[in-house]
């Protein structure tokens, strides 16, 4: 009898093309880039191997403390808005909830520069509120000031995991916690908010991420009163202290891969909890 | 046995279309009831109005004597088996049972003491600690029943709870669900689409199309005293022909005058007449009543479905002897198997077998794919 010839499941080809600019793209734009960070953060301005920026880096931990404050304040407060509008979206009617959405992802469309140039005129100590009300505010330069920036920024990147998460719980959920006896507040604090801690942990995750390296929002709405992490790599960079920044930037990723693994703890393994 | 729940005019319709109309129903206390009917005859909605999920658009729902209808779900002394289970994920088997007990605060040795007993009574003792999700569907199944009971309703509500079971396991869980309401003796009310699993567990059946009840009755009496052509067809296999009730206990159909053992009719009233298959006996063409040709045989373990064509009807009968295809025989048809029907508005189109197949018999399965 002849053999028939099956031939044996190889990578195919094609699929490796088909791979390649992908890796190409993250070979150039993540894994090199990343290289040249941990090169600079270790090296002093001649190139020679260095552990003094690392050493230095004490100088500037109240900076990060400061960032670290604020952004916590922003994430909380976000968490706070964002979990009832995320969880009134997902309970609205199908066809409402669409739109909804839609509303809340309208700011994005506008670039997030422009957005904290406009809370800039709007809070301003001649700006438009002070002009509506007729008051001296001095809102602008504020921890508060900051903290608003962020949350108006970032509340969508809260609001969209969590909205997900509880829209996809069963209906029959709900409706089994109700009919064992949970008035319509213990169904939300005994099955909903159990079910959906892993959006809260996404939703918290993308809005602490941004907000700890913001640069931008603290220059714009802090007023140039105080300076935090983003700031000062910034600074360096544009000082053209590059070891300086690239350590703070490499400490700055240690840190956050290291809450992100923390966080991870929280979701289950099967629900891919965090996205980023 | 006391009336429990009480269903007067209840209606009910989605976008414009009557789902529910007006509806009357009793049930006692202690009994297992089932509503059983095809999909979208309304089955499951009476379902979710008396479990609190649903509100009616007219009527009254009573429950002993006092009107329930706007008290919401957690309120009611009802509970309910979910079709899908429901359970809840984040809690393991223990805590998912003693879920609706933490609720009423009630004291942790008592819980623990009724947990034990519960998983005990659903024989999934030594399962407290394991994840819902590694369970499988019976066992779920299972845990969902002992949440459910654990609080003592006084009703417990199923919807189709079996219908993601396979065979060997529904029949399993269909005795064992008879033995639970037994036991604990309070009333359960269970919705359907399976007529076998109606007809073996209940004290009641209620038999449900296009969203009004069509018959109540015990198994016995739906099975034997179908009142209408829906009904015959829906419970059973059966042959509907036209007859005229020509006087009491004589009815004429397929051309001959047969004895039969109803009477009450108008002279000469145009019937629907029911013959169930497994009441006609094959005999010597020459001493049949009616005479016809095999059209098809089928083995089905137990016994043969032959199909019969006589005088353009189609007729099955079912019988352990086997007869060839395209043979011509008698029938035999005793008075007290033929059951006579007033005609409704189910006449003529139920229970001719000229399109019979049995993929078109299954088509009723299709529900367990229902969503609401």
């Amino acid at each position: 009898m002849q053999q028939l010839d099956i031939p044996k499941k190889k990578p195919s080809f094609m699929r490796t093309i088909a791979a390649a600019p992908h890796i190409v793209w993250a070979v150039m734009f993540i894994v090199l880039p990343l290289i040249v960070v941990v090169w600079y953060a270790f090296t002093d301005a001649e190139g020679h191997v260095s552990f003094e920026n690392i050493a230095g880096l004490s100088d500037y931990a109240d900076t990060f403390l400061l960032s670290l404050e604020l952004s916590v304040i922003a994430t909380f407060v976000c968490l706070l808005i964002g979990y009832p509008l995320a969880y009134m979206m997902a309970r609205a009617p199908k066809h409402r909830q669409k739109f909804l959405v839609m509303l809340l992802m309208l700011p994005m469309w506008t670039n997030l520069l422009i957005r904290t140039y406009s809370i800039m005129a709007i809070l301003d100590d001649g700006g438009f509120l002070n002009t509506l009300l007729g008051t001296d505010l001095h809102i602008i330069g504020t921890k508060g000031a900051v903290i608003f920036g962020m949350v108006y920024d970032f509340l969508p990147y809260m609001v969209l995991p969590i909205y997900t998460c509880i829209s996809k719980i069963d209906r029959h959920m709900w409706e089994a916690a109700e009919d064992l006896g949970c008035t319509p507040f213990q169904v939300i604090r005994k099955v909903i908010l159990p079910l959906s801690t892993s959006g809260v942990v996404s939703g918290v995750t993308m809005v602490l991420v941004p907000s700890i390296s913001t640069f931008y929002i603290s220059q714009k709405l802090g007023g140039g009163t105080f300076e935090l992490i983003g700031d000062t790599i910034e600074r360096q960079f544009v000082s053209g202290a590059l070891n300086t920044g690239a350590a703070i930037s490499f400490i700055m990723m240690l840190l956050i891969l290291l809450s992100l693994a923390i966080m991870n703890r929280f979701t289950d393994a099967d629900e891919g909890g965090v996205i980023v | 046995m006391a009336k429990l729940i009480e269903l007067k005019g209840l209606s009910k319709s989605f976008d414009g279309e009557k789902v529910l109309n007006a509806i009357d129903l009793y049930i006692r206390d202690g009994e297992f009831i089932t509503l059983l009917g095809p999909s979208g005859c309304g089955k499951t909605t009476m379902l979710r109005i008396i479990g609190g999920f649903e509100t009616a658009d007219e009527g009254r729902l009573l429950f002993e004597g006092t009107d329930i209808g706007h008290v919401p779900a957690y309120k009611r002394h009802i509970n309910t088996v979910f079709q899908k289970y429901a359970l809840f994920p984040h809690l393991n088997v223990y805590e998912n049972i003693a879920f609706p007990l933490r609720l009423k605060k009630v004291k942790e040795d008592d819980i623990q003491q009724r947990v034990t007993d519960m998983l005990k009574m659903v024989a999934l003792s030594g399962f407290e600690n394991k994840s819902v999700s590694t369970l499988s569907g019976g066992q779920q199944q299972r845990v969902a029943i002992a949440r459910a009971l654990i609080s003592h309703p006084r009703v417990l509500l199923l919807d189709e709870p079996l219908g993601a079971l396979d065979l060997k396991l529904r029949k399993d869980m269909q005795n064992e669900l008879k033995t639970i309401q037994k036991a604990i003796g309070i009333t359960f009310i269970y919705v359907t689409h399976d007529q076998e699993e109606a007809l073996s567990m209940s004290d009641t059946v209620v038999v449900m199309a296009d969203g009004e009840i069509q018959q109540i009755g015990t198994p016995t009496d739906i099975y034997n005293e179908p009142k209408n052509a829906f009904v015959a067809d829906f419970i059973g296999e059966s042959n509907i022909v036209d007859g005229i009730m020509l006087e009491d206990k004589k009815v004429k159909f397929s051309s001959h005058i047969f004895d039969c053992v109803d009477g009450g009719f108008a002279k000469n009233e145009a019937v629907d007449v029911v013959v169930r298959p497994e009441d006609v006996d094959v005999v010597e063409p020459s001493r049949g009543m009616l005479t016809g040709q095999v059209t098809s045989v089928t083995f089905k373990g137990v016994h043969y479905e032959i199909i019969v064509d006589i005088g353009g009807f189609k007729w099955m009968i079912q019988s352990t002897d086997y007869v060839a295809p395209d043979a011509y025989i008698g029938l035999y048809i005793e008075p007290d198997a033929i059951h006579i029907m007033k005609k409704s508005k189910y006449s003529g189109k139920f229970g001719d077998y000229s399109s019979f197949s049995d993929e078109l018999d299954r088509l009723s399965d299709a529900e367990l794919a229902e969503e609401f």
